[in-house]
């Protein structure tokens, strides 16, 4: 029973807008690792098709952010020209910096 | 359990029923007792009528000289068929044989029983209240009253006679106010069946509930015997006893069917209960069995020894999340250059499971296979990333890449988006400075740069998975602290850090996969 108990399952929120240019702004909250990667994986699979040449993660209000969360991203980065993250929390920034990926998932400036 | 519940359903049952027909009984006597009264009562109320007519008559007699005429004239109103009386008679009360002197309706039956005239009328004479004779054993069973006035001086009395029914049987009318009752008349203080005088009943003795009373009739008295016909206090207490017993069985048959339904419910219930803690406990020998086999398929993937190379103790730990089956996808392999040097790499798939494993598997040999050839970690990644981008994939994988030279105490390590070993000299301590390159499989990376770092003797250099530093609510840095500070300024041997990281920084609930290396330098 204990590792079905502590097999607990991440809350995230994706949210989706676009701003004034029609660009996706896609808000991710809560904390993303593999328990739900594939979830965020799924609401962002069409817009990346959609709208080849920008999209922004807002990850202002994500608190942890684990290697599957980045594979869902570098994911979207491998389909879409320009990838930006917008004010990702010191934590989530730190695990891009720690991983080389400054350049891939660039940080909105 | 069921049993239990109709049991005592019918044991409460069965005591409120005869406590019911206690009082249903107690009530009826009351009841009938009540009414025995009531036909007295009404007995008693018919000897003014008889007597009043009787006592005028006599009256009239005295004052004329027993004329005939004037009796007849007087009586006439009251006596003959479907008249007050059946017969009316003037009897000379001092005759030595008593007859009848004037007849009015028809011929008295006691003109043929002179003694019990004679008795009759000796009673009157000396009584002032109407007396009355039964005629019972004759072939015209009658009843008689007489009535004299009192007083020496009085000569005549005034008898009437009514015949009793056939057989003596009379029913109550159906609208009478005792159509609900049976009821014997005898004559007397005794119940006696010879002085029977009428009765609706069929047979005698009389059985079951009766009340009796002896009724007061002029100078005589009657013994009436009342039966009730059906229940007087009313049908429905009469049935109350069976409603009471019927209600309460089926209430005791619906509390023993609830009961029973209780007893199966907790019996499945307890059932389900033990399904559950069956499904509960197979679940966790379930997930036991596919964390013992991800755990057998990790280590399989791991090397099976690290090589030993002169002036190096090389040590690696490889911990697997605190829970779930997943297999990680961390892997290290330490693999002998020559008698001098080493290659180490640690690398970490994204991801978990199988599909992590397996591209583990594939890095892995891919990586020995490109350090057969090349010497320089850079190199080695830069060809892994060609190979992996060379098809199209859903993973990245962090690796490290060092060259590690024991002889000449350094190290020449490239990284791929992994984060950079921490490297213990003395009583000082920092992580390396290299550049993060791209992790392998995000992008082709044709220039990975490698650093290369001399170190003092007795050195030591850990590199690790993010498992060991990554922990939910703080920054990486925190976690890369923590680290440094167990593993600094304790002079720590390869086993005594490897125990002192996996004890300390690797906590109970560590929910990702941790492999650590150690290299230390000879001192």
């Amino acid at each position: 029973m204990a590792g079905v108990d502590e097999d607990e399952v991440a809350q995230i929120v994706v949210d989706t807008s676009f701003d004034a240019a029609g660009t996706p702004i896609v808000s991710v909250s809560g904390e993303l690792d593999s328990s739900n990667a594939a979830s965020l994986e799924a609401a962002v699979a069409p817009l990346a098709a959609a709208h080849a040449a920008r999209l922004v993660f807002d990850l202002s209000a994500l608190r942890f952010m684990d290697s599957a969360g980045i594979a869902v991203l570098l994911g979207v980065a491998a389909k879409v020209q320009t990838v930006q993250l917008r004010e990702p929390s010191d934590a989530v920034r730190r695990v891009i910096e720690l991983t080389g990926l400054t350049g891939v998932l660039p940080i909105e400036s | 359990m069921a049993g239990a519940a109709f049991l005592l359903g019918m044991a409460v049952t069965a005591a409120f029923a005869l406590t019911s027909l206690a009082l249903y009984h107690h009530n009826e006597s009351h009841l009938l007792r009540l009414r025995a009264r009531q036909v007295g009562s009404v007995l008693t109320a018919a000897v003014p009528a008889i007597q009043t007519t009787l006592a005028s008559a006599a009256a009239l007699a005295d004052a004329t000289g027993g004329d005939a005429e004037k009796f007849r004239a007087f009586m006439a109103p009251y006596a003959g068929p479907g008249r007050q009386f059946a017969s009316a008679s003037l009897w000379p009360v001092k005759a030595s044989k008593p007859a009848p002197t004037v007849v009015v309706g028809a011929a008295p039956v006691l003109a043929s029983l002179p003694r019990q005239a004679r008795a009759l009328f000796a009673r009157a004479r000396h009584s002032r209240l109407l007396n009355t004779t039964g005629i019972l054993g004759s072939a015209r069973p009658s009843v008689g009253f007489a009535f004299s006035t009192p007083g020496g001086e009085h000569r005549f009395a005034v008898y009437a006679e009514n015949p009793l029914p056939k057989d003596r049987r009379s029913a109550l009318a159906g609208n009478s106010a005792f159509s609900d009752l049976n009821y014997a008349l005898f004559l007397g203080r005794s119940r006696n069946p010879k002085n029977l005088l009428v009765t609706s009943l069929h047979r005698f003795p009389i059985e079951g509930r009766q009340a009796s009373t002896v009724v007061p009739f002029g100078a005589s008295a009657f013994t009436l015997v009342v039966t009730p016909r059906g229940p007087l206090g009313g049908t429905f207490f009469a049935d109350l006893p069976w409603i009471i017993v019927i209600v309460g069985a089926l209430i005791s048959l619906a509390a023993a069917a609830m009961t029973d339904r209780l007893a199966r419910r907790r019996q499945h219930a307890e059932q389900l209960t033990g399904v559950l803690d069956r499904v509960a406990a197979e679940n966790h020998q379930l997930y036991t069995e596919q964390r013992g086999i991800a755990q057998t398929l990790q280590h399989a993937l791991l090397p099976d020894a690290l090589p030993e190379i002169d002036g190096l103790r090389v040590g690696a730990r490889y911990l697997p999340a605190a829970s779930g089956i997943d297999v990680g996808g961390d892997w290290y392999d330490v693999v002998a250059i020559d008698d001098r040097r080493a290659l180490l790499v640690l690398g970490d798939v994204s991801g978990h499971g199988l599909h992590a494993a397996t591209t583990m598997a594939l890095l892995r040999h891919a990586t020995l296979a490109y350090a057969a050839e090349e010497r320089h970690p850079a190199a080695v990644l830069t060809k892994l990333s060609d190979f992996v981008n060379s098809g199209s994939h859903d993973y990245f994988a962090t690796m490290l890449c060092a060259l590690i030279d024991a002889d000449a105490r350094r190290v020449t390590i490239a990284s791929a988006g992994h984060m950079a070993p921490l490297l213990i000299e003395g009583d000082d301590s920092r992580y390396l400075d290299l550049d993060a390159n791209v992790p392998i499989g995000v992008e082709r990376v044709l220039d990975y740069e490698e650093t290369t770092v001399s170190v003092a003797p007795g050195s030591t250099l850990v590199a690790f998975t993010d498992g060991l530093v990554e922990r939910r609510g703080e920054v990486l840095d925190a976690g890369l602290a923590r680290l440094r500070s167990a593993a600094t300024g304790k002079q720590l041997t390869r086993d005594d850090l490897l125990a002192t990281l996996t004890r300390d920084v690797a906590t109970d609930d560590h929910q990702d996969d941790t492999a650590i290396v150690v290299i230390q330098w000879q001192a």
